[in-house]
C-alpha cells in the first residue's frame, strides 16, 4: 500500500468513534499517571495491560500508545508546577522549567513545554509513519558499543548540570552508580554490595530512588520548613500552544531536541530519560545563552521537552518493523500484541497494513490530543495544588509509597524509597546535588551492561568504542563535554604552568 | 450493542449480589475468595504469558477471580519468595521456570525443589540455535565446520552467563567447536544483534522469536534435544551430530509445599482442565511448547531430572558458585 494513502486510511480508521475514544482515554490516563509523582507511565501501562485483553489488537495498541504518549509528557506537569519530576524523563525539565514557573508563572513554562513536546512527538510520529523501514535499518546498525557511547554521553551530560559545583556533582554521580550496581548483577547472577541483606538482592530500582529523593525528599523539606506557600503556584495554570513567533524564537533548541530524541528513541533501554538528559546537556554547550542555564532559560526547557517526546515514535519503529521491543513501554505493547496472536515485525506491512497504518495515524493524532488533554489536566492539577500544603504533602506521600510498591510489587522497595526520601531531604538541606545521584542509578547499570556485552562481542578490544564510526562520534562528543566542563580548571592549570 | 453490554452488566451485578451470601456461606470450601497468581518475571516474557493465560483459563474453572501480579527480580526468585512467604492456604500460586531452578543450581538463593508443590507444568520449549535469513551458515554443519576452523571467532548472542544458553555454548566448546558467548541483559537487544550483523548466531527458544520465524528474518539451525521437534521437522536435533544434550525450557505453576492437600488437589484438577482446554492448546502450539500432561508424581520427577541434568553440566563447567 502506498504510504500516504495508507496513512490517510489510517487516519480514517483512527477517527472512528470507538478508536478515537480509546486513544483519548489512553492519553488522559497517561497524562494523569505521568503527572502524579510516584506513578510512572510504564507503571500505568503495566496496570492497563490486563484491560487490553478484552480489546481488539488495534484498540489495545491505541490505548497503550495513548498512555505512552501522554505519560511521557505528563511528568513535566509536576516538574513545572511543584519541581517534583513525575517521571524520570521529566527531571531535566525541572532545571530550567521550574525557575521559569517561579519567575514568569506556570503559563509560560507549561506552554513552552507542551509546544516543544508536541513538536518533538509529532515529528517522531511522522518518522514512524513514513520512514520506519529505513529507520529500522539505521537502528540495526547500532550495536552495543554505540549504546554504551550514548549512555556514556548521558553520564557525562551530568557535568553540564554541575552549576559550578563539579566535585560535589561527581561525588553524587558516582554514589548513584555504586547504588545502581547493588543487587544481583544482570550478566553473571552474582550478588553485589548486598552485605547479605536479602531485600537488596533485587537491586535498587531507579524509579524507587527517584520517587524517594524527589517526591518524599521534597515533602519532608516542605514540612520541615513549614512553608505554606511551598507548592502553591501563585497564578492559575493556564496553558496554551505557543504562537508561531514564540516557537520560532525557540527553533534551534526544539530542532536539536527533536533530532537528538528521534535518534535516542531507537536505542533500547535508553528511552525518554536519556533523550531528555542528553538534549539538555548538548543545549547547554551550544546555546548562545548557555551561561544563564539553570536560571530559567526557555531553550533549556524546550530542548529536553522536545527530545523526550521525540523518543516515543521512533522507540516503536524497531517493535513494529522488526519485532524488537526497544523499551519497557514497547515490551508491554509487544505482550499486548502477542497475546492476541499478532506478531509484530515486517509481516505487519503485508498481513495487516490497515492496522499498522491505523496505529501510525493514531500515534500522530495522540500527540495533538495530548495538547488538549494536558491543558485540562494541568488546570486540574494546579487547582489541587492550591489546597493546604499539608494535605498535598500527605497525598504525594501516599502516591509515592504506592508508586514505589507498584514498580515491582515488592514491599522492600517501599522501605528503600523511604530511606532515599530521608537521604534526599538531607542532601537538599546541605546543598548536595541530588540529580546526578539519580542519573547515576539510572545510567550506571545500563552503561555496565552495554560495556560488558561490547567487550564480550569484540574480544575485549577497548578501542572498539572509538573505531566504530557512530560510537566514535558519540565518544568524541562526550570527551568534548568533559573538556568543556573542565575548561576553568584546565585554564588555571595552563596559567600555573606558564608561571 | 451498548444495550447488550448494559444488560450483561446488570446480569453480572445481579449474579455478584446473589453470589455474596453463597460465598459467605461456603467459608469452609476452597476456593472461596480470589487466588493470587504471582508471575515471577516482568510483564511481556514467557512466564508472564503462561501465568496470565493460566489465570484467565482457570478463573471460570475455579469460580473465583485469579488476579495476576508480576514480581520480577533475581532470576525469578523474588516472586517465588512471595509465594513461599504468603500464608500457605492455596490462595497464592506462582509461576515457576526451569531458568529459575538452574539459577538455584548455580548457587543463587536458598530455595530448593521440595519447598514447592508443583501444580502443573504447562510448557516445555526446546533450546535452539538460529541465524539470520541471509547468514552464510547454510546449515548446522556449516556452523560447526567454521567454529572448528576458527575457534572462538563465532559469536552467539545469549541471555547471559550461568544460563542454559551458557551451558550450550560451553558444551559445544568441549565438543571441539569453541564459540564466544555474548551475553545480553535484554531480549530485544539480543534479537537485534545477529540481525544487525553484530554477532552470528542466536540462542533462543522458538516461542520467544515467533515473530522473526514467521517473517523469515531468522531460520533455525539445530535443536538441542535427543530428537527433532515436531514443529521443525527439517531442523536436525543435536543428537544427530553426536551431541547428547537436552535443554528444555519448562514453565509451570507452583504453590508452597505447605499448602494443605485438599486445596492442592483442587488447584491441580483446575490446572489439568485448563491445560486440556482448546485455548491452552492453541497457545502452546503457537509457542512450540506443548508438553504431554503429567501426573503430580511425573511432574516432580521431571523437575528433579531436569535440575539434575542442569546441575551436572554446571558442575562440569565450573559454573556453580
Amino acid at each position: 500500500m502506498d504510504a500516504l494513502a495508507g496513512f490517510g486510511q489510517g487516519i480514517w480508521i483512527a477517527l472512528q468513534p470507538l478508536n478515537l475514544a480509546v486513544m483519548v482515554v489512553g492519553v488522559l490516563v497517561g497524562v494523569i499517571a505521568g503527572a502524579l509523582p510516584g506513578i510512572s507511565f510504564v507503571n500505568a501501562m503495566a496496570i492497563a495491560l490486563p484491560f487490553t485483553y478484552f480489546m481488539s489488537p488495534l484498540l489495545a495498541m491505541l490505548f497503550l500508545g495513548g498512555i505512552y504518549v501522554g505519560g511521557v509528557f505528563g511528568g513535566s506537569i509536576s516538574s513545572l508546577l511543584v519541581n517534583i519530576p513525575g517521571d524520570p524523563d521529566s527531571l531535566p525539565s525541572c532545571w530550567d522549567g521550574y525557575p521559569i514557573t517561579q519567575r514568569e508563572g506556570p503559563e509560560r513554562s507549561l506552554s513552552i513545554a507542551i509546544t516543544a513536546s508536541a513538536v518533538g512527538g509529532l515529528f517522531s510520529a511522522l518518522l514512524l509513519s513514513f520512514a520506519s523501514p529505513p529507520f529500522a535499518k539505521f537502528a540495526l546498525s547500532f550495536d552495543q558499543p554505540e549504546f554504551f557511547a550514548a549512555t556514556f554521553l548521558g553520564l557525562v551530560s551530568v557535568l553540564a548540570i554541575a552549576k559550578g559545583n563539579l566535585l560535589m556533582s561527581l561525588v553524587s554521580l558516582f554514589t548513584g552508580i555504586v547504588l545502581g550496581s547493588i543487587g544481583t548483577d544482570p550478566l553473571y547472577g552474582v550478588s553485589r554490595l548486598t552485605f547479605g541483606v536479602p531485600i537488596l538482592d533485587n537491586g535498587i530500582d531507579f524509579v524507587v530512588v527517584m520517587i524517594g529523593i524527589f517526591a518524599i525528599g521534597e515533602v519532608l523539606d516542605a514540612l520541615a520548613a513549614r512553608q505554606a506557600a511551598g507548592f502553591a503556584p501563585k497564578h492559575k495554570a493556564r496553558m496554551r500552544v505557543l504562537r508561531p513567533r514564540e516557537l520560532w524564537a525557540l527553533r534551534g533548541s526544539v530542532a536539536r531536541g527533536t533530532g537528538i530524541g528521534s535518534v535516542i528513541g531507537i536505542i533500547p533501554g535508553a528511552g525518554a530519560a536519556v533523550g531528555a538528559l542528553v538534549a539538555y546537556g548538548i543545549e547547554r554547550q551550544v546555546n548562545p545563552r548557555r551561561r544563564e542555564f539553570g536560571t530559567g532559560v526557555a531553550d533549556g526547557l524546550a530542548a529536553p521537552e522536545a527530545s523526550k517526546n521525540a523518543t516515543t515514535g521512533t522507540a516503536l519503529i524497531p517493535l513494529l518493523t522488526l519485532g524488537i521491543p526497544g523499551s519497557a513501554a514497547a515490551a508491554i505493547m509487544l505482550a499486548a500484541l502477542t497475546l492476541h496472536g499478532v506478531q509484530p515485525g515486517p509481516l505487519l506491512y503485508t498481513k495487516s497494513p490497515d492496522m499498522l497504518y491505523a496505529i501510525f495515524a493514531s500515534f500522530t493524532l495522540a500527540n495533538l490530543f495530548m495538547i488538549v488533554i494536558s491543558v485540562l489536566v494541568a488546570r486540574g492539577f494546579a487547582t489541587l495544588m492550591r489546597a493546604d500544603p499539608t494535605i498535598i504533602c500527605a497525598f504525594i506521600l501516599v502516591f509515592s509509597l504506592v508508586g514505589a510498591f507498584g514498580v515491582r510489587n515488592n514491599i522492600a522497595d517501599v522501605y528503600i524509597c523511604i530511606a532515599f526520601g530521608i537521604l534526599g531531604f538531607y542532601m537538599k538541606r546541605f546543598g548536595f546535588p541530588t540529580a546526578p545521584l539519580v542519573l547515576g542509578v539510572i545510567l550506571g547499570p545500563l552503561a555496565e551492561g552495554y560495556f560488558l556485552t561490547s567487550m564480550a562481542n569484540y574480544a575485549n578490544d577497548l578501542t572498539i568504542f572509538f573505531t566504530r564510526p557512530k560510537s566514535g562520534v558519540l565518544m568524541a562528543l562526550a570527551f568534548g563535554f568533559i573538556l568543556w566542563a573542565l575548561r576553568p580548571e584546565l585554564g588555571r592549570l595552563v596559567q600555573r604552568l606558564r608561571r | 450493542m451498548m444495550r447488550i453490554t448494559i444488560a450483561r452488566a446488570v446480569v453480572m451485578a445481579a449474579a455478584c449480589i446473589s453470589v455474596v451470601p453463597l460465598a459467605a456461606h461456603a467459608q469452609g470450601k476452597f476456593p472461596s475468595r480470589p487466588i493470587d497468581m504471582i508471575v515471577n518475571f516482568g510483564p511481556g516474557g514467557g512466564a508472564d504469558q503462561i501465568g496470565r493465560a493460566m489465570a484467565k483459563i482457570m478463573e471460570p474453572i475455579l469460580g473465583v477471580p485469579v488476579p495476576v501480579a508480576n514480581v520480577a527480580g533475581a532470576s525469578g526468585n523474588a516472586g517465588l519468595t512471595k509465594v513461599l512467604t504468603s500464608t500457605p492456604d492455596g490462595y497464592t500460586i506462582g509461576t515457576m521456570t526451569g531458568l529459575t531452578i538452574s539459577a538455584w543450581a548455580s548457587g543463587l538463593g536458598k530455595m530448593q525443589i521440595p519447598d514447592f508443590s508443583y501444580i502443573a507444568i504447562g510448557q516445555s520449549s526446546p533450546s535452539m540455535l538460529f541465524v539470520p535469513a541471509a547468514s552464510r551458515f547454510k546449515d548446522y554443519k556449516a556452523l560447526l565446520d567454521e567454529a572448528k576452523a576458527n575457534p572462538g571467532k563465532i559469536r552467539v548472542a545469549t541471555a547471559g552467563y550461568g544460563t542454559l544458553d551458557d551451558i550450550a555454548v560451553k558444551f559445544l566448546g568441549t565438543q571441539g567447536f569453541p564459540m564466544v558467548n555474548v551475553p545480553f541483559a535484554k531480549p530485544g537487544e539480543r534479537y537485534a544483534s545477529p540481525l544487525g550483523g553484530h554477532s552470528e548466531v542466536l540462542f533462543e527458544e522458538p516461542g520467544d522469536v515467533v515473530q522473526f520465524l514467521e517473517s523469515k528474518q531468522y531460520r533455525p539451525l539445530v535443536v538441542f534435544a535427543p530428537k527433532r521437534h515436531p514443529s521443525f521437522p527439517d531442523t536436525p536435533a543435536s543428537a544427530e551430530f553426536g551431541q547428547h544434550i537436552d535443554l528444555p525450557n519448562w514453565r509451570g505453576v507452583v504453590a508452597s509445599a505447605k499448602v494443605p492437600a485438599e486445596a492442592l488437589a483442587t488447584l491441580r484438577a483446575a490446572a489439568a482442565r485448563a491445560l486440556d482446554s482448546p485455548e491452552w492448546k492453541k497457545l502452546c502450539a503457537e509457542t512450540y511448547s506443548c508438553i504431554d500432561r503429567m501426573s503430580p508424581e511425573q511432574t516432580l520427577k521431571f523437575v528433579v531430572q531436569n535440575s539434575a541434568d542442569v546441575t551436572r553440566f554446571m558442575k562440569e563447567y565450573g559454573m556453580v558458585k
